[in-house]
């Protein structure tokens, strides 16, 4: 299956689209493959979807090392702030059942020090069983400088854990919310959560003056090997990441392109991908897609499952029309 | 696994008996004689919290050890990384700050107040300010001088308050008109940044005109570091910290609540920590010296009298 780019999309990516063109060759477009689960509840049923999406998207994972990045941000047990843990301990279930070799579930939260005592209330420690000994506090990790293909922002010098840096796959398991700096904070953003603390502080605020979304473009660019499953079975609206209001939106998306599964959930939040500053500048990425046509969905439409997220006032601007 | 709880490899739970967590931090200290969160490889942070509760049990040998760790780390600018892989200095130079000079060395600490003292939030350059009034966004009141993370970045409630208590111990040891300047601008930055209904969090008092909720740790840590400024907004953190103390369920943000509330002679006569998870060596170390604070040795802040 082939697809097109846009101008919008030709526009955004075309210092990577003319280095690869330098060799005057014409390659077809590949389109990302999106999968749009509905999942009504945290229920048993969400460990076979996950197994499933897992299944579809990744294939062979023996031997493999995995590393499971959810989104922990606050205390506030029973709210829709963080990935709910039964998603995560579905896809710890799913990985280790598949043959991986190691699962690890890693995160470094942006605001608070104590990440265990977060991740206790959040309801990780009851969820997942012996969950201490399979997480790693990515704040706290030791780190390797790294100097992403491609730089978007101006940071100089940008140190990553060593535990996401050797994983063969990073799974990236956010909550599908909005963001009142970003519009949006799904797979990409996520990553924000593996840049160490213990190197640039809680919160990590050498990446908002280096630039938000050239920060999260960066980090894109810094992980090649992804798997984003983003928890949109309760999300938030309004004024998001932490202060908004829960909404049910009663889906799973998944696939290895972050920015096509990003654009997808956009889509169904009723946002304009193109709104979205870091998601056009990942699309000129190869393999990178977040234009409609150049991303193949499977299982639901978007259409059978789309809901419009509150914007807060600032980003009327991104609201998708019909 | 790095994070994994020490309680289960032997650790403690709030408030042990000091025995055990002497017993507990000389067995997790490196081989290089610093120490790690959790293990793995020495940070500055926990080395420098297990220096000082080992100085104040009287532990020379292991303190001394931690302390030609640290001497080692120091960079030419006079401060220190927070771990060997990075190479720049941070924050933790306040931490290093509050240890004795007498046991660091005088010329080691002094670089460690000239990082402190040449140090401020972005906001704060002359180049930021130049580019706000060039752009026409200047405050009506300049922004704090105050303490960031990293340098490049903003000041944050975490490192200005290390940094002020830092500077106020020297302010005590040899009394300075800059240091105390310092002093001054890090604890307006502090009054400014509390949230409305008392106590803080990183920094942030309201985003989009919503109002940021406190923490229980950073209300702690903020605490301490204005110990001695009396107002109503005090009052109301001094209130919003109790509160926190009967509901909070970290043994990290119930060590800084009770020194914060220590450091204003609030904390409630015979409280009594609840039986928490230490989760790593710095809750070991922070209880250690939150019992010495209790006991009457300030070793955070500076004794004047």
């Amino acid at each position: 299956m082939t697809g097109k780019l846009t101008r919008r999309e030709l526009l955004a990516g075309s210092a990577g689209l003319m280095a690869a063109s330098c060799g005057n060759q014409t390659r077809p477009i590949v389109p990302s493959r999106v999968s749009i689960v509905k999942a009504p509840a945290y229920d048993q049923s969400v460990y076979d979807t996950v197994r499933r999406l897992v299944t579809e998207h990744v294939g062979d994972v023996r031997g493999k090392r995995i590393l499971l990045k959810p989104n922990l941000v606050e205390f506030e047990p029973g709210s829709c702030i963080n990935t709910n843990p039964i998603l995560v301990h579905a896809a710890y279930e799913a990985f280790h059942g598949l043959g991986a070799a190691q699962v690890t579930i890693a995160e470094g939260p942006g605001h608070r020090r104590n990440t265990l005592d977060l991740a206790d209330a959040a309801g990780y420690f009851r969820t997942v069983p012996g969950f201490e000994d399979k997480f790693v506090d990515l704040n706290l990790d030791e780190v390797t400088r790294v100097r992403p293909e491609q730089q978007f922002s101006r940071i100089k010098k940008l140190y990553l854990p060593n535990h996401v840096l050797g994983a063969d796959l990073l799974v990236s398991m956010p909550k599908m919310k909005t963001h009142h700096w970003a519009g949006a904070t799904l797979s990409m953003k996520n990553l924000f959560g593996t840049v160490p603390s213990g190197i640039y502080g809680w919160p990590k605020n050498v990446l908002h003056w280096a630039g938000i979304d050239e920060s999260i473009a960066d980090l894109h660019a810094a992980y090649p090997r992804q798997f984003a499953i983003v928890d949109g079975i309760v999300g938030m609206e309004g004024n998001g990441p932490i202060q908004g209001t829960p909404k049910h939106a009663g889906v799973l998306v998944a696939g290895t392109d972050p920015a096509a599964v990003d654009a997808t959930c956009c889509r169904i939040m009723k946002i304009d991908p193109f709104q979205i500053q870091y998601l056009r500048l990942a699309s000129g990425r190869p393999g990178t897609h977040i234009t409609e046509r150049n991303v193949e969905q499977i299982g639901e439409t978007i259409l059978s499952v789309a809901t419009p997220f509150e914007l807060i006032p600032q980003f009327q601007r991104m609201r998708l029309e019909s | 696994m790095a994070g994994a709880s020490i309680r289960e490899s032997g650790g403690p739970s709030a408030s042990p008996d000091p025995t055990m967590s002497v017993a507990v931090l000389k067995s997790k200290q490196n081989r290089d004689g610093g120490w790690p969160y959790v293990r793995g490889a020495s940070w500055t942070e926990p080395t420098v919290y297990a220096v000082m509760a080992l100085l104040a049990a009287d532990e020379e040998q292991a303190a001394q050890r931690g302390l030609d760790w640290l001497r080692r780390r120091q960079l030419p600018d006079g401060g220190w990384p927070p771990q060997t892989g990075f190479d720049e200095s941070n924050w933790v130079t306040a931490l290093v700050a509050l240890l004795p000079p007498e046991r660091l060395g005088a010329k080691v600490h002094q670089g460690a107040i000239h990082w402190l003292m040449t140090t401020t939030g972005e906001e704060s350059t002359a180049v930021f300010r130049l580019r706000c009034w060039l752009l026409g966004v200047s405050p009506s009141r300049p922004e704090p001088v105050a303490w960031p993370w990293v340098r490049g970045t903003a000041a944050w409630v975490v490192p200005t308050s290390l940094a002020v208590l830092a500077l106020d111990k020297e302010d005590a040891r040899r009394p300075s008109q800059a240091i105390r300047a310092r002093i001054a601008e890090g604890r307006r930055f502090l009054m400014e940044r509390m949230c409305l209904s008392g106590g803080w969090n990183h920094g942030s008092v309201r985003v989009y005109g919503v109002e940021g909720l406190p923490y229980p740790e950073t209300t702690g840590v903020a605490l301490a570091a204005i110990r001695g400024v009396r107002s109503p907004q005090t009052d109301r953190s001094i209130a919003t910290a109790q509160r926190f103390l009967a509901e909070c369920r970290s043994a990290d943000a119930l060590n800084w609540l009770r020194l914060g509330l220590l450091a204003h002679g609030q904390l409630p006569a015979g409280f009594t920590p609840p039986a928490l998870a230490f989760r790593t060596l710095i809750e070991t170390s922070m209880d250690m010296l939150v019992a010495e604070t209790q006991q009457g040795r300030e070793v955070l802040w500076g004794n004047r009298s």
